[in-house]
């Protein structure tokens, strides 16, 4: 379980997040929700120690992360999946996967962990031997998800997943999510922009707004409500 | 057409030295986005060490090894201490840092073992194997220099391609932070990348005190030879860097086997010149915008 109390980071001047408190659960997609610049990649950027800061703490089944490397925390079996840009272009399809089972993975189960991630992502399979640069931009999205999650992860946080993917992939994807938390009793924290997309999967909404949480409810309750829709979401 | 073979084959052993300071020069500049101009000092710096250890009656061999094995902790030792805290900074700063060091060295070693040149043993006869009744000039020892460097290209190149430390290396080279993200620890793989930088080059220092006059002194040319070689080869590939040696050994040897001598260096800087106009990426490199 991730436990978030009283985070505030700041980027000189500007206040990124104000006391963001929060808990994702296991086995739940918790979503993220808010404007563009209300906080939330530079939320996940905190938890996977990206960016530091000594304000509020975060813990994870108990160990706290503020004040850890990035390394160290994806070593925990954080698996923070970054928004776009997520691939090196140098490496294969197969190489990003490898690289992927690195850290958790033992070296006997590494190539079945591979073939099963596979086994989700067909399209991945067929493109197995080519560089990361001459992916589509779904493809792309699909071998950085593929690459969290054979790391076997406890916790996973993604940052727009559905960005740049065709309307069919996104579905697929978040039924894949919410197929592995549910399954495998793993946390997600699902940061949106696509808040309808978002809500239809998640158990739990956190809205939000200039770097402050100011909604914390179950998804259906702010689907319902047309005000807070339209006030922080949008739609 | 004798002095074309001699040229040929003299050009060839050149840039195989010009690639071993080039490889050095790829594999920090790739990891790290820095161009060492430390690398030519530090090679002189252990090479006078293995001249230590050779006047105090240590056999060739062990002398070779060690001086391996000392630039190898050497460039670690350098990472962790003058690069590690300029970190996350401008790129300038961490070569400014380099040029600094490269005056310290050479200041440090002109007063421990003197400025003035002297012999180097090599590890081989350095006299032209005969072909017939002909000798060229392509000596054993030459021989071993073209050995020695397609096999440190040939490991450095499978370590890249086929290991998983090599995997790392490579992911924590071309996108640092992505890869933290997957748990590799990037740091560490910065101070192999030195640390294997600098063996390199102490096998580059080897290799060049026999064939130059050794002073602390003697490596600025080749540092100059080097980086044109790096160039060539894009600086980010190990096979980039060999090609880019052979390319500049070739060049000059003819250059200099043709019109003279002294022009050598020129026609290193002509063929920097001639590359960066037409390919500015190198000749192995990607469209990709590096950091130098």
């Amino acid at each position: 379980m991730l436990q978030v109390d009283g985070l505030s980071v700041r980027y000189g001047p500007v206040q990124a997040l104000r006391g963001v408190s929060f808990t994702a659960e296991d086995g739940v997609i918790t979503t993220v929700l808010g404007a563009n610049g209300a906080g939330k990649t530079t939320l996940l950027r905190t938890l996977s120690g990206l960016v530091r800061t000594h304000e509020g703490t975060a813990t994870f089944d108990g160990e706290p992360l503020i004040g850890k490397d990035p390394e160290t925390i994806a070593r925990m079996g954080i698996a923070h999946v970054p928004e776009g840009r997520g691939v090196i272009a140098e490496l294969t399809v197969d190489e990003h996967l490898r690289l992927g089972t690195l850290s958790r993975v033992p070296r006997s189960e590494r190539r079945t962990a591979i073939e099963d991630v596979y086994g989700l992502f067909p399209p991945l399979e067929s493109r197995r031997h080519r560089h990361a640069a001459t992916l589509s931009g779904g493809e792309r999205q699909m071998l950085v998800i593929a690459r969290a999650l054979v790391s076997r992860p406890r916790l996973l946080l993604l940052d727009e997943p559905s960005l740049g993917l065709a309307p069919i992939v996104t579905a697929q994807t978040m039924a894949t999510i919410r197929q592995l938390t549910s399954r495998e009793g793993i946390g997600a924290v699902l940061v949106e922009q696509n808040a309808r997309s978002a809500l239809s999967v998640a158990d739990w909404a956190v809205v939000l707004n200039l770097g402050q949480v100011v909604l914390a409810d179950r998804p259906e309750r702010l689907t319902a409500d047309a005000d807070l829709r339209h006030h922080y979401l949008g739609f | 057409m004798r002095l074309f073979v001699n040229v040929l084959l003299s050009g060839v052993a050149q840039g195989m030295v010009f690639a071993a300071i080039a490889l050095g020069l790829v594999l920090i500049s790739r990891a790290t986005g820095v161009i060492n101009f430390a690398q030519g000092a530090m090679a002189m710096f252990t090479t006078f060490l293995a001249y230590t250890l050779l006047e105090h009656g240590i056999g060739y061999w062990p002398a070779f090894v060690a001086t391996l094995a000392i630039g190898f902790v050497f460039g670690g030792l350098v990472e962790r201490t003058l690069m590690r805290p300029l970190q996350g900074k401008s790129p300038l700063n961490a070569v400014i840092v380099t040029i600094g060091l490269l005056v310290v060295l050479e200041g440090l070693a002109g007063s421990i073992w003197g400025n003035t040149s002297r012999g180097f043993p090599a590890a081989f006869s350095q006299q032209g194997l005969a072909i017939g009744t002909t000798r060229v000039a392509f000596s054993t020892f030459d021989v071993f220099t073209v050995g020695a460097v397609v096999v440190l290209v040939a490991a450095i190149v499978a370590l890249f391609r086929w290991t998983n430390l090599g995997l790392r290396m490579r992911a924590g080279a071309f996108a640092p932070e992505v890869a933290r993200l997957l748990g590799v620890r990037v740091g560490r793989l910065f101070t192999l990348g030195w640390a294997l930088a600098c063996a390199a080059g102490s096998l580059a220092g080897l290799l060049v005190a026999p064939v130059s006059s050794f002073s602390p002194y003697y490596m600025d040319l080749y540092l100059i030879y080097g980086f044109v070689a790096a160039v060539l080869g894009g600086l980010v590939s190990p096979v980039g860097a060999l090609v880019g040696g052979l390319v500049t050994g070739l060049a000059t040897a003819f250059v200099g086997g043709y019109l003279g001598s002294n022009l050598e260096p020129m026609a290193a800087l002509v063929l920097l010149l001639i590359v960066l106009m037409a390919r500015p990426q190198g000749l192995f490199g990607t469209a990709i915008a590096r950091r130098v």
